[in-house]
């Protein structure tokens, strides 16, 4: 059975890494997800930073992303976690609280939109878990990938716990694990798994010095444990593990540890079939070849 | 005092409007409140004062009363929660009948909660006077009745705070009867090895007092026991005691122990938190009170599946009775104390730190149980893992509590059990490392800032910030803290053999019940609420229920003891006095307007009211002793025959009407 | 939430009934506890929610309040009276019922529960129901007493 839901790409997908898109839309229809675009929608806008500033302006134009799926009546989709954070948090907050649902409104009026609360906001690992089931991906993968994954689940994906009822436990959560083993990897135990990868809540714009640290804690123990990649569902988790190992060799002059990162779609993408530069995968900082010669 | 009606005529309204310090008057303007209460038509005087409670204040209102001839008085003050009962002590001090007061809650429910908007406060205390005085047009006087008291005390609970507030009551002469859930009187205490800050043992100082208890001639034990129903009031409760059967003839039963020898079952011990087993037929500790043996029904082979019989067979006492039958108890009593206890903290959701996933992290009443003699491990502190002992321990404060997650309230014991421990860790092994994570640590008690230092002393390392996670370093199995520390400013790590979780007191799991049987509320943090936070911490809300110990609010032994005695003395004045005064509740049924329909006999929760022939026709009556004042009857009577004394239809439709915009 | 800027719109005036074990209680521990709601509602004590007579409630609306809040222990169990809250309730249901025929808005009178510890459910049952009559206007009774006058 095919579900669609309100595609919700944020900023990073389009910016940094339209890859990610384009292997979306190829992988997804193929296991039952219909994608609509949201036209007009903008920045989340992000959970740590904007939200810090100014939760009033936060909740505005985050209501106001929802409105535009709310007026498709589809429930939104999004594989960042950081506009998940958002706009996950912002509709519980909007749906729970009268008074708040009435200050945001009177400001949405401004530009003809009215928040109703109609939709839900659903993160991809969610609809894979819940809808698509890791026996559904299972029946998708063509090629298994045969490789040792170091699974990165990422902040905003599993908390705040009491507003995540679908993950079970947020500090052992075990659902990420199970969709890598469907793609027939293995998802290796490594010590820093559950850690932040240190991009989000503005401290790698902020302090990059305290975020690369905090990476590289991360990579090494990704690296001791076999790993031959990083899977995520986030573009920032992505472009800190991917970018970020770049800028450990330039600033701190640290030997590479090349090691290949891939968004849970991609991974999915290869696992069916596809070719590295369908997925775009190619338009990584961090090189692959360290995995794709190791695929079947 | 029959006649409802009150005497409209001959109106003489005293309004004393208090200042409460600053509490009222800084928000609210008392002079033009005064000044409006004294042209509200049947007011005699208005006045305002800095504290009307105080002798000045009450003086003044007698004054006018003796004087002026002031027969009702509006009190414009706090909640009557707090003064009502000192108010209505001024006027039958002063020859007024103490029901014709009515107070305008102008503090509670005004100028705390309206501090922003003065003059919005202000009209609202006028409005709230003008429905005083409104009120007070109407009030009748009432005569209150004296009952004869049922000079008993029941105790629910067998811990510490139960034992002294049992001994406390009996000793002076009363009988009481001391309920106690499980097998065995002692408690939380009873299973705790050394206490602070004084390294007593607690066995020594609480088997006296058990066996004190068990053996007094006006205690009676009830042990395996519960309340399961409970009516009455102040002076005269009925309840009623399931008596869960032992098996075990307490008299004949020696404690030789041969039986537990020869159980086959074997169960998880919950005395020692699951770290030993015991059998189906047990002893909580070899110092238990009663001291027999107690078959678990739950789990006991023929019991369950009718096949065993071993203990019968191997008892030489002949005490083994399978006959028992559980037995409903049906008591009457004056007072009753609750003291129910706590259970520890579960930390099991606290996932971070792996609690049931790690054996080397264990709870503090687990440490506990370790350092016992009689404990699982003989008294020596040993990681689970290997049975060795441990060479660097961390305790973690706070597990549970202070955590918005889980308990926002502070524990009040774990800052000094975590300090004892630590300080018998170093007595049994003065090379190990011992640290404790802290947020802020309480040393509140007498002696405690000493202990904390004699800690200090001892080279026990304390921390201050909070672990944000441990896990298990797969090689050498030791747990690796992750944490901040805050005095350096700084996220460090650090590996241990045996980590402490120092949970803190939740209620008991029966709380509720026991809430609900009883009918007394619970505060926001689920333990039991006291009548008022500090000038009444040993009342229940419902007068003639009384709180010891932890089931109030999480307490160490001292104060567990020292409430237990208050809460004793409490319990003791309607017993010493032999009569209690009940308030004129009960409603006053006006005969020729009751025409029998019955509906509020239908409708009387507590079956206080019931129709009597009358010669020509058929009316309610009701029984004051049942009733306890709700006043439904009334609301619900089609001929407003059935009228609440003080909560008349006249009194309130004229409260509507008075501040009506 | 819209700022309350003195005068400048409708301010409702509300009378409570307040149960003497749970909801009393409450609001006494939001005074205790200083939380601030809006000055609009005078409270009537009485011993139990089960007291309050639909009489009442209608009386209160025809001398002109713009809403009524009658406000007892939860159910089911926690009436100190055992089902006062209960019997409340069922009347609470006919009385809207009532109201509707008569062209009130039932939504002028409320029924909630606050437990004794729940200080700031009380107040933000006030702010909110104040909100809400706010936005509902002058109760239809006052206008028509206004303008007899």
């Amino acid at each position: 059975m095919g579900r669609k839901y309100a595609l919700f790409l944020g900023c990073l997908i389009p910016n940094r890494y339209p890859g990610i898109e384009a292997a979306a839309r190829k992988v997804l229809p193929r296991i039952g997800i219909e994608l609509a675009d949201m036209n007009g929608a903008s920045c989340c806008p992000a959970p740590g930073v904007v939200k810090s500033f100014s939760r009033p302006a936060w909740l505005a134009v985050a209501a106001r992303n929802l409105c535009i799926a709310e007026d498709m009546a589809l429930d939104v989709l999004t594989f960042c976690n950081g506009c998940y954070g958002t706009l996950a948090d912002a509709n519980h907050s909007l749906k729970a609280d009268r008074a708040l649902r009435d200050s945001v409104n009177s400001k949405l009026k401004e530009v003809g939109m009215v928040f109703k609360g109609s939709v839900g906001v659903r993160h991809l690992a969610e609809v894979l878990m819940k809808e698509v089931t890791p026996e559904g991906i299972r029946r998708a993968v063509t090629k298994p990938l045969g490789l040792r994954a170091a699974v990165h689940y990422g902040c905003h994906l599993i908390k705040p716990k009491v507003l995540r009822e679908w993950v079970g436990s947020a500090e052992r959560p075990t659902f990420l694990d199970e969709l890598t083993e469907a793609l027939g990897a293995e998802s290796v135990e490594w010590e820093d798994k559950m850690a932040c990868c240190g991009a989000g809540g503005g401290v790698r714009s902020a302090v990059l010095d305290v975020s690369l640290r905090m990476l590289n804690r991360k990579l090494l123990s990704a690296k001791e444990a076999g790993a031959d990649f990083i899977l995520n569902v986030c573009p920032f988790c992505h472009l800190q593990f991917d970018r970020g190992q770049i800028e450990l060799q330039r600033l701190y002059g640290l030997q590479p540890y090349d090691m290949p990162v891939l968004h849970y779609v991609q991974a999915l993408g290869l696992a069916m079939g596809y070719g590295p530069h369908e997925l775009g995968v190619d338009m990584n900082f961090v090189g692959m070849d360290r995995i794709l010669s190791k695929l079947p | 005092m029959n006649d409802v009606r009150a005497d409209l005529k001959n109106l003489k309204i005293g309004v004393y409007v208090c200042h409460c310090g600053k509490n009222i008057a800084d928000v609210v303007d008392v002079k033009r409140v005064a000044d409006f209460a004294s042209k509200l038509p049947g007011v005699e005087v208005a006045r305002e004062y800095l504290h009307m409670c105080d002798d000045v204040g009450q003086e003044m209102i007698s004054k006018d009363i003796m004087e002026l001839g002031i027969n009702r008085v509006v009190v414009a003050a706090c909640s009557p929660k707090v003064h009502e009962l000192t108010f209505r002590d001024t006027l039958r001090k002063a020859g007024l009948n103490p029901y014709l007061l009515e107070m305008a809650n102008i503090r509670e429910q005004c100028s705390w909660v309206h501090r922003s908007d003065p003059d919005r406060a202000t009209e609202k205390a006028i409005d709230l006077v003008k429905m005083a005085v409104a009120k007070a047009r109407w009030l009748i006087p009432l005569e209150t009745k004296a009952v004869e008291v049922t000079r008993s005390a029941l105790v629910i609970g067998g811990g510490i705070a139960g034992i002294q507030a049992a001994l406390d009551v009996a000793d002076n002469g009363y009988q009481v009867y001391l309920v106690e859930k499980g097998p065995s009187l002692g408690g939380r205490m009873g299973q705790w090895s050394k206490v602070f800050p004084t390294m007593d043992c607690a066995a020594c100082i609480l088997t006296p007092k058990m066996v004190s208890a068990a053996q007094h001639p006006k205690i009676k034990l009830l042990t395996n026991s519960e309340l399961i129903e409970a009516s009455g009031s102040l002076g005269n409760f009925k309840v009623k005691i399931r008596k869960r059967p032992r098996y075990v003839d307490e008299e004949k039963c020696t404690a030789c122990g041969l039986c537990a020898q020869k159980c086959p079952v074997r169960i998880p011990n919950e005395v020692d938190f699951g770290m030993s087993s015991r059998k189906a037929i047990y002893i909580t500790s070899p110092n238990a009170v009663p001291l027999a043996y107690s078959i678990d029904g739950e789990n006991c082979l023929y019991l369950k599946r009718g096949i065993c019989r071993v203990c019968e067979r191997v008892c030489e006492a002949k005490a083994i009775d399978f006959d028992q039958k559980e037995e409903v108890l049906e008591l009457r009593v004056g007072s009753i104390i609750v003291a129910i206890g706590y259970d520890p903290f579960d930390p099991t959701p606290l996932e971070e730190y792996g609690f049931g996933r790690y054996k080397d992290v264990v709870t503090g009443p687990m440490l506990e149980r370790m350092t016992d003699p009689m404990g699982p491990t003989g008294g020596a502190i040993l990681r689970p893992s290997t049975g060795k002992p441990p060479r660097k321990v961390a305790f973690i404060q706070c597990v549970g509590s202070r955590d918005a997650r889980f308990n926002l309230y502070c524990s009040r014991v774990c800052c000094m059990y975590a300090i004892k421990d630590s300080l018998i860790i170093k007595e049994q092994n003065p090379e190990s490392d011992v640290y404790i994570f802290y947020m802020d640590i309480r040393a509140f008690g007498k002696g405690y800032e000493e202990f904390y230092l004699r800690s200090q002393e001892a080279g026990v390392k304390f921390i201050r910030g909070k672990v944000s996670s441990i896990r298990e370093d797969p090689r050498t199995h030791e747990l690796v803290l992750r944490y901040e520390d805050t005095l350096l400013g700084t996220a460090l790590e650090d590996s241990f053999d045996l980590v402490v979780l120092s949970v803190g007191q939740v209620p008991r799991a029966d709380t509720d019940a026991i809430s609900k049987i009883l009918g007394i509320p619970r505060s926001a943090d689920g333990f039991l609420m006291e009548a008022h936070p500090k000038l009444r911490p040993n009342d229940a809300v419902v007068d003639g229920i009384y709180l010891a110990g932890s089931a109030q609010y999480p307490k160490d032994i001292p104060d567990a003891v020292a409430q237990a005695s208050g809460a004793a003395a409490r319990a003791l004045i309607p017993l010493s006095m032999g009569q209690v005064y009940v308030e004129p509740i009960s409603p006053l049924i006006e005969e020729d307007r009751c025409g029998g329909c019955g509906v509020c006999v239908k409708l009387c929760p507590y079956g206080a009211l019931k129709l009597e022939e009358r010669e020509d026709k058929r009316v309610a009556k009701v029984d004051e002793v049942l009733c306890k004042g709700c006043g439904t009857c009334s609301a619900a009577c089609p001929s407003g025959a059935v009228r609440s004394r003080m909560f008349t239809e006249e009194q309130i439709l004229s409260m509507i009407s008075s501040a009506a915009g | 939430m819209i700022e309350n800027r003195k005068g400048d719109w409708f301010e409702p005036r509300i009378l409570g009934f307040l149960c003497n074990w749970c909801s009393y209680a409450a609001a006494d521990l939001a005074g205790m506890s200083r939380m601030e709601y809006p000055p609009n509602i005078r409270c009537v004590r009485v011993m139990c929610s089960g007291r309050v007579e639909p009489s009442f409630v209608l009386e209160a609306l025809r001398e002109g309040y713009d809403g009524v809040l009658i406000a007892g222990c939860h159910p089911p169990s926690d009436c100190h009276y055992q089902s006062g809250n209960l019997k409340a309730r069922r009347r609470y249901y006919l009385l809207r019922k009532l109201l509707r025929e008569l062209g009130i808005n039932p939504d002028r009178v409320r029924l909630e529960w606050a437990s004794a510890s729940e200080g700031q459910r009380f107040a933000e049952i006030v702010k909110d129901f104040t909100e809400r009559l706010r936005r509902l206007g002058p109760s239809p009774l006052k206008v028509k007493r206004v303008g007899a006058e």
